[in-house]
């Protein structure tokens, strides 16, 4: 498929984690950031979770979906995957969460996953303010993002069909647990996704050169 | 050299790969239609550029998620005109991921087919499970999951324990000759469409049996 000699791989994923380490290496016979295999050069890059512009983008959706909800009065949760099989998977949610904490623009910023404590089926019990604005750390409006969290939030039920995908965005702020709730879209669906490909290859050439 | 070999074949007349046939268009360009859509007089949808082509392969006509791209539910009803080559080798990739590619590699003697003992064995996580897959178990599966009529088009490389899998499937599946469609057309524009090792759907479909019989 591939005819040039120089071939970038960037995995389109949110985080380092199971895939990123072992599955991606694994499938194309990765050996390192570089390998060299049939007169090819395979250099892996970064996932595109790890460019530094992911904090803007997080905020950007935030403040895209809860637009009329004072930030001084809202909790904001970034809700990642989180897996037992490898503890990379959560760090780079918890870091976009340090990051968004050190700009003081909300007053309470966590992290909670699907697989791993904090589970985000605790939101209530996790944010304090009366808005809760919740941006899924995702690279796609997949299964996860349109079913899964939605249960787990308490805004959807389990048996509701994935036929009314979009529908589960329409209804923002839900009110529940006395709190105004706000749920966005995976953050990997923005068009700024291409020019985060683009500086990801740009960023390896630089570190390996 | 892709582009150059698609090029080549267009001129000369027509692909047909999968369901897809590309002829060239008057006076210039390309045109992608299903096998099926293809005869005069046709009323169908016109859309322009590869990227309608991700729309079209998404959902098959009862607008249920494709997840294998290989299968033979591509909706019927659309016709894709595209400018370019570039444009025709970008959605043959779009319909059949590597599928044209894989062929060329075949034809140079490149296609290395893997054994689903391998595929199996070097598999972690959940799939790990899957290496306890049987022989027979793995006959059964190909014979549900990968045959032509409502499985997968592709045409069978791989082996199980260096044998076709073929106690469920006929010689053809297997066969890089023969046309998995049965009511093909035009014989001389086709393109082998070609499976060189069992796919992550068939893993996952193997990690249900190893469960259900381990339980």
């Amino acid at each position: 498929m591939v005819e040039a000699t120089d071939v970038y791989i960037v995995p389109n994923f949110i985080s380092e984690g199971y895939f990123t380490a072992k599955v991606i290496p694994r499938e194309l016979e990765l050996t390192g950031a570089i390998t060299v295999k049939d007169r090819r050069i395979l250099k892996y890059c970064d996932p595109v979770g790890n460019d530094p512009r992911m904090t803007d983008l997080l905020l950007h959706r935030a403040g895209e979906v809860a637009a009329d909800a004072p930030p001084h009065e809202s909790s904001l949760v970034i809700v990642a995957h989180g897996t037992g099989l490898n503890e990379n998977s959560a760090v780079a949610a918890k870091r976009q969460v340090d990051a968004i904490r050190d700009r003081g623009i909300y007053p309470e910023v966590v992290a909670a996953f699907m697989e791993e404590e904090p589970e985000i089926s605790q939101w209530a019990n996790l944010t304090t303010q009366p808005y809760v604005v919740i941006v899924p750390f995702f690279i796609s409006d997949g299964l996860h993002s349109y079913q899964d969290i939605p249960v787990l939030l308490g805004i959807q039920n389990e048996d509701s069909a994935p036929a009314s995908q979009q529908e589960v965005f329409r209804h923002n702020p839900y009110e529940l647990h006395d709190r105004k709730l706000y749920y966005a879209g995976a953050i990997g669906t923005d068009p700024m996704m291409a020019d985060i490909i683009l500086d990801t290859v740009e960023r390896f050439d630089l570190e390996h050169d | 050299m892709i582009e150059q070999l698609l090029q080549e074949r267009l001129r000369a007349g027509a692909i047909r790969l999968g369901e897809l046939i590309v002829r060239q268009a008057e006076p210039a360009g390309y045109v992608v239609r299903h096998w099926q859509d293809d005869k005069p007089e046709q009323k169908l949808t016109v859309k322009t550029g590869s990227i309608a082509a991700l729309e079209i392969v998404r959902y098959d006509a009862e607008m249920n998620y494709r997840p294998l791209k290989g299968a033979p539910n591509l909706r019927t009803g659309w016709e894709l005109r595209l400018d370019s080559v570039a444009e025709v080798r970008q959605t043959i990739d779009y319909f059949y991921p590597g599928a044209f590619a894989t062929w060329l590699a075949y034809n140079r003697g490149e296609v290395m087919p893997v054994d689903l003992r391998q595929t199996l064995a070097r598999q972690t996580g959940m799939y790990r499970v899957t290496q306890k897959l049987t022989d027979s178990q793995a006959e059964e599966l190909a014979g549900r999951f990968c045959q032509s009529r409502s499985g997968c088009l592709r045409t069978i490389l791989w082996t199980v324990d260096d044998k076709a899998p073929n106690r469920y499937l006929p010689s053809s599946k297997f066969d890089p000759q023969a046309d998995q469609l049965a009511e093909r057309r035009e014989a001389n524009v086709w393109i082998p469409f070609l499976c060189v090792e069992a796919c992550n759907l068939f893993v996952a479909e193997a990690r249900k049996i190893v469960k259900v019989h381990s339980t």
